[in-house]
């Protein structure tokens, strides 16, 4: 019977956003912004960008969200955003965590030291996302060629000609 | 018993019959005019080595090594083609479906080798990014000569469907010299044996 169940598990009391709100918040004040529900999860927790490491810190070591999903990041053209997907295994429930930034600096500060996982996220959300994670100990091409100048996958980017692209991402 | 009333004709063994004659154009072995071919109808081991040795050596006085061996050559190397061992993608499926037991590529002699330094062709089996480009160069140079490139796929011939992708070489052929083009997506095992074959054409043609 130790097999995963998606989902929550039934026989424990799911967390609730205003647990995490309360939780959250009597510790972080208004630097959480907002907490409010979200489908599948335990909750949607924003925050805001300069406290990055402390919040995820603290909801890896007070709220027992121990394993780093995923992170990414998105373009919302005005601003871009970034994500953190967290998964705890005494509740058996997800939680995201995001933060805005604003379009002309992207940049927030790394949570590898937090979570050694999140070393490739940050790296692949740098190279197509163009978001900066600050501290990062080897922020290098993942998916690109070491060079390459485009951050894919912004809104802003355009397809190239081939022969445009070549030029600009040849590293033989 | 009864013996049989007539002999039966059979080859006289112990003659070698051997002229240095211009080469006739149905004899699909030899495709360059004026190089010499060898034939031997029937002899016994022991008698097999003088008699090359000989005939050798009178052809090679007679039409200069390097004429002689370059048929030799292409010969050897066409039916025993190495094609590298790196799949790609999914063209990289039907390569390997190429060498089970429904189609047998090897019976053409195509055998994929695992080390670039003990293949001659390299098969491009599927799509090739920006990212492995310069891997893909580096077994390229790895390959001894000589050395021949098959584009498998629409991906390795033009981009495919990722053509304006901003991680895709649009064509293998910006990276490497490319010798044969098989279309297809993939293509099928069968369009992989006729590529194979024509890449023999190809070798069979070649003249340095």
């Amino acid at each position: 019977m130790n097999g995963r169940r998606p989902g929550p598990d039934p026989r424990r009391n799911a967390t609730q956003p205003d647990e995490l709100k309360t939780a959250l918040g009597s510790k972080f004040g208004d630097r959480i912004l907002s907490v409010e529900p979200f489908p599948g999860m335990a909750g949607r927790v924003r925050f805001e960008r300069k406290a990055a490491v402390e919040v995820l810190q603290s909801a890896r070591d007070d709220l027992g969200f121990s394993h780093l999903s995923m992170v990414g990041g998105i373009d919302w053209v005005d601003h871009r955003e970034v994500f953190y997907v967290l998964w705890s295994d005494a509740i058996r429930q997800y939680v995201l965590f995001s933060t805005d930034l604003p379009a002309d600096d992207p940049r927030v500060e790394s949570v590898s030291g937090v979570w050694p996982s999140a070393n490739w996220h940050e790296r692949e959300a740098w190279e197509l996302v163009g978001i900066n994670f600050d501290h990062h100990p080897d922020l290098r091409h993942l998916l690109t060629p070491d060079g390459y100048v485009f951050h894919p996958l912004l809104r802003s980017f355009k397809l190239h000609e081939p022969e445009e692209l070549e030029v600009k991402s040849r590293h033989v | 018993m009864t013996t049989p009333a007539t002999e039966v004709a059979r080859p006289k063994v112990g003659t070698m019959a051997f002229e240095g004659r211009p080469v006739d154009d149905e004899l699909p072995m030899v495709q360059q005019p004026g190089v010499p071919f060898i034939e031997i109808e029937a002899l016994r081991a022991k008698e097999f080595i003088p008699a090359a040795k000989e005939a050798l050596t009178s052809l090679i006085a007679e039409q200069g090594q390097a004429k002689l061996i370059r048929p030799v050559f292409n010969w050897a190397g066409r039916n025993s083609l190495f094609p590298l061992h790196w799949g790609l993608a999914c063209c990289a499926i039907e390569f390997a479906a190429a060498f089970g037991a429904r189609w047998d590529a090897e019976r053409f002699g195509v055998v994929p080798r695992s080390s670039p330094r003990q293949c001659d062709v390299m098969i491009v089996n599927g799509t090739v990014t920006w990212k492995v480009a310069h891997k893909l160069i580096t077994l390229y140079e790895q390959m001894p000569e000589p050395k021949w490139v098959v584009a498998m796929g629409n991906c390795a011939t033009g981009g495919g469907p990722f053509r304006t992708a901003y991680s895709v070489v649009p064509g293998v052929d910006k990276l490497v010299p490319v010798d044969i083009y098989i279309a297809g997506c993939p293509p099928r095992p069968e369009a992989f044996l006729d590529g194979i074959l024509r890449l023999e054409q190809l070798i069979r043609e070649r003249k340095e």
